[in-house]
């Protein structure tokens, strides 16, 4: 496919974005195949790259960059080179000024694609038919790569390694202990990765095919319908929250309600519970849930910062404290399971009578299809993304711990800021000078870095992202792009075309409805706490692991997503109109500003200047 | 009650179509499925052959068709004015003006001993859509009080058979064509606040899941003669949810005038033009309505409706008619082929290999 000329296109050239003021030097952080490199320029220059805000919302602390370069490899290796995806290879990314870009690699040769479509046939058609067995599976692999995470032994490093090493034959030294521990850490991040990406191609598609065939019969039908006659009535995803809504009626029932103040800390909450006998039995209760449900993070898991709501529980405590309320104002709270439910099958009932009868037969078997592996769609984040992801940077933290302890970090979380091999070399050289007795160099090389590179991702973090950069694409027809990304062809161009400033965005229309409110910008989970009650929220991309909140929003918009993104999702779960994929709103619109938001077309109007 | 060329609208069905026409065959069926329609008349198309052969207008008629038989366009009109004069100086037949009084009486006495207002309309016999447009088949006149006014306007109907355009169809198609004929409509009137038609489905992309509104301000004149650009509507027939409104500016309506009897065109007041005309529940009225009677012709109708400035509720809808539609885009072929060959598809596998699958 012909590029169109640099000058054509609508988005800048990445080699022609300059350094934010104070952030010189910045590639330091990142690999060396992360950057747009002047040796690649011509091709890079000439592809259509965009802003990956819906993983990587904030600059890439160093380490996290393991959580692209992993699942990029990932998602190629299945999507190209397991399934051989007839005109997609894999997801080429780069770093820019600390934001990723992704760019699809077509395949354009229509041979090739012939070849390709023999393996994707026999092998994709084998996982459909054999989903449920092999989900069951997945499941199964996933718990027992997070109980392996969990249980992973990082030594220490004491003054004498123990008689074992001596006198028993399967012991190893600390050394190899510390070095072969990270190793294994590094290696479970990138098994998980696999398992994550060996379906959700598969998943996406056979709803995209049930949208698509919807739409060639019904041409008008809302996106949103389709989602709704597919949607999971009772999956994982929904269930923290629904444990929540319990405990907040529980905390009514024994009179213990009155420690859910709007204001209070988690630990202040839980001080004033575990003084009275009701409170301490409250607390008991919340325990029994915690496990598996407290392992949601408090953002999409691709940051060392999204906490698990063990760690961090101020998500959960939030929510109780609005479910509180809410059911002492009358308010209704649970999810109604049966409406959900009914309105589900009314919808795939009646569109199903609007089908011709002779595409009926095909319209149920995609409708079943689509149902099949809807609930790994909605379930994979919960086993990968948060409750494996928060496990394993806690395993890292265990490692930052013990560099710390030797004086090679000043805090544990630093860790953080050096890169995966970088902690390796750190681990070497840590190990090597205690074995030795040696003086480390460490303690004086790493914390300088650390300090700048933490200066770095500030400056970066108030530095915002075009939506693309490089050549504008006559099309994008990459199937995962448009699944997972929802980039399309009209999204690009409504891009290109925006008129900055204009006070109107427009986006996929999620979830319908109409509602104008004040606009709550949140780019960074932390500041979670400061939406409040009516507020639109307006963010780069939700995850569903923010959804208690919803109850307490107006609304929802962000800068990218199609409707079945997991805000989409659970917009439509709450009823609360959503528009999503619109590039740019959190760039246009700030905090305090009256918004309309329109779910049902897809449009946010600023109301005030 | 006399009812050898006249029915009370309430008493016809579908199959009275050939006699009364179509118009007043699909009000009957709309009155029987409990909707608001407002009651009227319906005068059958042997009540036009008896005024033709009972006044000698038979030899009129025929020696100016003879004349425009040739097609040429001067004739034509010329011929159509001949029949058209001919036919408003001819009185009814006695047994025709008689059951037309009948029945507008017992419009009056209904009202309380005032003449209603009421629409007169033609009413055409045959499944031709194109030939009845071409025939003047459409006509309407609006708000007429008093009998005198409805037997003009019904002898006005029959002339649009013989407009210039009808003459040079009928020209163009060649002699034996079949004897025209026409049955006509009075129905009272609704004092429309906001007026427009509807399809159960989309007009233009064919999707039968959604209803296609258009509304303006006032009686449905100013929308049918091209003098704007109605709001547009598309809601889902399923869940009652807007998928588009396009609000245009709606600068002139047509409201009756005020001394009773037709209509005048007025400007509508500035703040007012760029206001939809249609809120969430006359929109949900609207779609319920459409369901009932796509459901009971059992095909996609088009409807003219209007929602009357004094309502007894505010979710009333009056139906005006209904007819089928007829130039619906060909929908695409049906998708075949198992649904594992079109997921494959998805995914870019070129057609043609995907069932090997």
């Amino acid at each position: 496919m012909a590029a169109p000329s640099q000058t054509s296109s609508a988005f800048p050239s990445p080699y022609e974005v300059g350094t934010p003021p104070g952030c010189e030097g910045w590639q330091e952080m990142y690999p060396y195949h992360t950057l747009f490199h002047e040796a690649r320029r011509e091709a890079d220059e000439n592809r259509f790259w965009f802003w990956n805000s819906m993983h990587f919302p904030v600059p890439m602390p160093a380490f996290d960059v393991h959580c692209a370069d992993s699942p990029y490899q990932a998602i190629g290796v299945w999507q190209n080179r397991v399934f051989a995806v007839p005109p997609a290879m894999g997801i080429d990314y780069r770093i820019l000024n600390g934001y990723v870009y992704i760019s699809g690699n077509p395949v354009t040769d229509p041979e090739k694609i012939a070849e390709r479509a023999e393996y994707f046939q026999r092998r994709a058609g084998y996982y459909y038919e054999h989903w449920d067995e092999l989900y069951a599976r997945f499941k199964e692999k996933m718990q027992a790569l997070i109980a392996e995470i969990t249980e992973l032994p990082v030594p220490d490093l004491p003054e004498y390694e123990p008689d074992e090493v001596a006198f028993e034959d399967d012991r190893n030294t600390a050394v190899y202990g510390v070095l072969d521990a990270y190793q294994r850490t590094l290696r479970c991040a990138d098994l998980m990765w696999q398992h994550h990406f060996e379906f959700l191609l598969l998943g996406y598609g056979a709803y995209m095919t049930f949208s698509e065939f919807c739409k060639s019969q019904l041409p008008d039908i809302p996106d949103q319908h389709v989602a709704q006659m597919i949607a999971g009535i009772d999956v994982l995803l929904f269930k923290p929250s629904a444990e929540l809504r319990k405990l907040a009626k529980l905390a009514i029932d024994m009179g213990v309600d009155g420690a859910f103040v709007e204001g209070r800390s988690p630990a202040e909450i839980d001080a004033e519970l575990s003084r009275s006998e009701a409170g301490q039995h409250w607390l008991e209760e919340l325990e029994k849930v915690k496990d598996p449900w407290f392992n949601m993070a408090t953002g999409d898991g691709l940051y060392h910062f999204y906490r698990s709501w063990y760690d961090d529980p101020s998500i959960a405590y939030a929510s109780l404290v609005g479910h509180v309320r809410a059911l002492h104002d009358g308010e209704e709270v649970e999810r109604p399971l049966d409406e959900i439910a009914r309105e589900r099958d009314r919808l795939a009932e009646e569109y199903g009578k609007l089908i011709d009868e002779g595409s009926r037969g095909t319209f149920d078997e995609l409708l079943a299809l689509s149902r099949t592996v809807f609930p790994y769609v909605e379930e994979h984040k919960f086993f990968c993304d948060y409750w494996f992801l928060t496990r394993w940077f806690n395993k890292l933290r265990e490692f930052g711990a013990l560099l710390a302890e030797h004086g090679f970090l000043e805090d544990g979380e630093d860790i953080f800021q050096l890169a995966r091999h970088e902690v390796a070399q750190a681990l070497d050289e840590l190990v090597l000078t205690w074995a030795t007795g040696g003086v480390p160099l460490g303690p004086a090389h790493w914390p300088p870095i650390v300090a700048r590179r933490k200066e770095l991702l500030e400056r970066l973090g108030e530095w915002t992202p075009p939506p693309a950069v490089g050549a504008t694409p006559e099309a994008i027809t990459d199937p995962a792009v448009i699944m997972l990304w929802g980039v399309t062809t009209q999204r690009v161009q409504d891009w290109a075309s925006a008129e900055h400033g204009g006070g109107r965005l427009t986006g996929a229309a999620a979830s319908p409805g109409v509602v104008e409110g004040v606009a709550r910008v949140v780019i960074d989970v932390e500041e979670i706490a400061r939406v409040r009650d009516g507020d639109i929220l307006v963010c780069p991309i939700t995850s569903p692991a923010w959804a208690p909140i919803f109850s307490n929003v107006r609304a929802v918009v962000t800068d990218i997503g199609g409707v079945m993104s997991h805000a989409a999702i659970v917009c439509r779960e709450y009823g609360l109109p959503a528009v999503v994929g619109t590039g740019r709103a959190t760039a246009e619109i700030a905090t305090g500003q009256m918004i309309r938001v329109d779910g049902s077309n897809g449009v946010v109007t600023i109301l005030d200047s | 009650m006399p009812d050898v060329h006249t029915r009370s609208l309430g008493e016809l069905r579908r199959l009275d179509a050939a006699a009364f026409g179509g118009k007043s065959a699909n009000l009957g069926e709309l009155l029987s499925l409990g909707l608001h329609v407002p009651t009227g008349f319906a005068v059958a198309a042997s009540a036009f052959r008896t005024f033709v052969d009972g006044t000698g207008l038979d030899g009129t008629i025929a020696a100016a068709m003879a004349r425009a038989a040739s097609g040429d366009v001067e004739d034509g009109a010329a011929a159509s004015k001949a029949i058209g004069e001919a036919m408003r100086f001819a009185p009814l037949p006695d047994d025709v003006r008689d059951e037309l009084a009948a029945r507008h009486d017992e419009l009056v006495r209904a009202h309380g001993g005032e003449p209603p207002p009421v629409a007169v309309r033609s009413s055409a016999i045959g499944e031709d859509g194109e030939e009845s447009t071409f025939a003047g088949q459409q006509e309407s006149f609006l708000w007429l009080r008093g009998l005198e006014q409805v037997c003009d306007a019904v002898r006005d109907c029959w002339a649009s058979l013989y407009t210039p355009r009808a003459i040079g169809y009928r020209a163009a198609r060649g002699a034996g064509g079949e004897e025209p004929a026409m049955g006509v409509t009075v129905q009272e009137m609704v004092d429309a606040e906001v007026s427009g038609v509807l399809f159960t489905c989309n007009p233009v992309s064919g999707d039968p899941s959604m209803v296609a509104i258009d509304a303006s301000w006032g009686l449905g004149t100013a929308v049918v003669g091209g003098e704007l650009t109605p709001d547009a509507y598309l809601v889902s027939k399923v869940t009652g949810e807007v998928a588009r409104r396009t609000v245009h500016t709606k600068h002139v309506e047509y409201v009756p005038a005020p001394s009773g009897r037709g209509t005048i065109r007025r400007a509508v007041p500035e703040g007012r033009r760029d206001e939809p005309c249609l809120d969430e529940e006359a929109l949900a009225a609207l779609v319920r309505v459409a369901r009932r009677i796509e459901d009971h012709f059992g095909s996609p109708q088009d409807v003219e409706w209007a929602l009357a400035r004094e309502r007894a509720a505010p979710d009333v809808v009056h139906v005006l008619q209904a007819r089928p539609v007829t130039t619906l885009p060909e929908r695409k072929p049906a998708l075949s082929g198992s649904a594992l060959s079109l997921v494959l598809s998805t995914f870019g596998a070129p057609p043609g290999t995907s069932d090997r699958a």
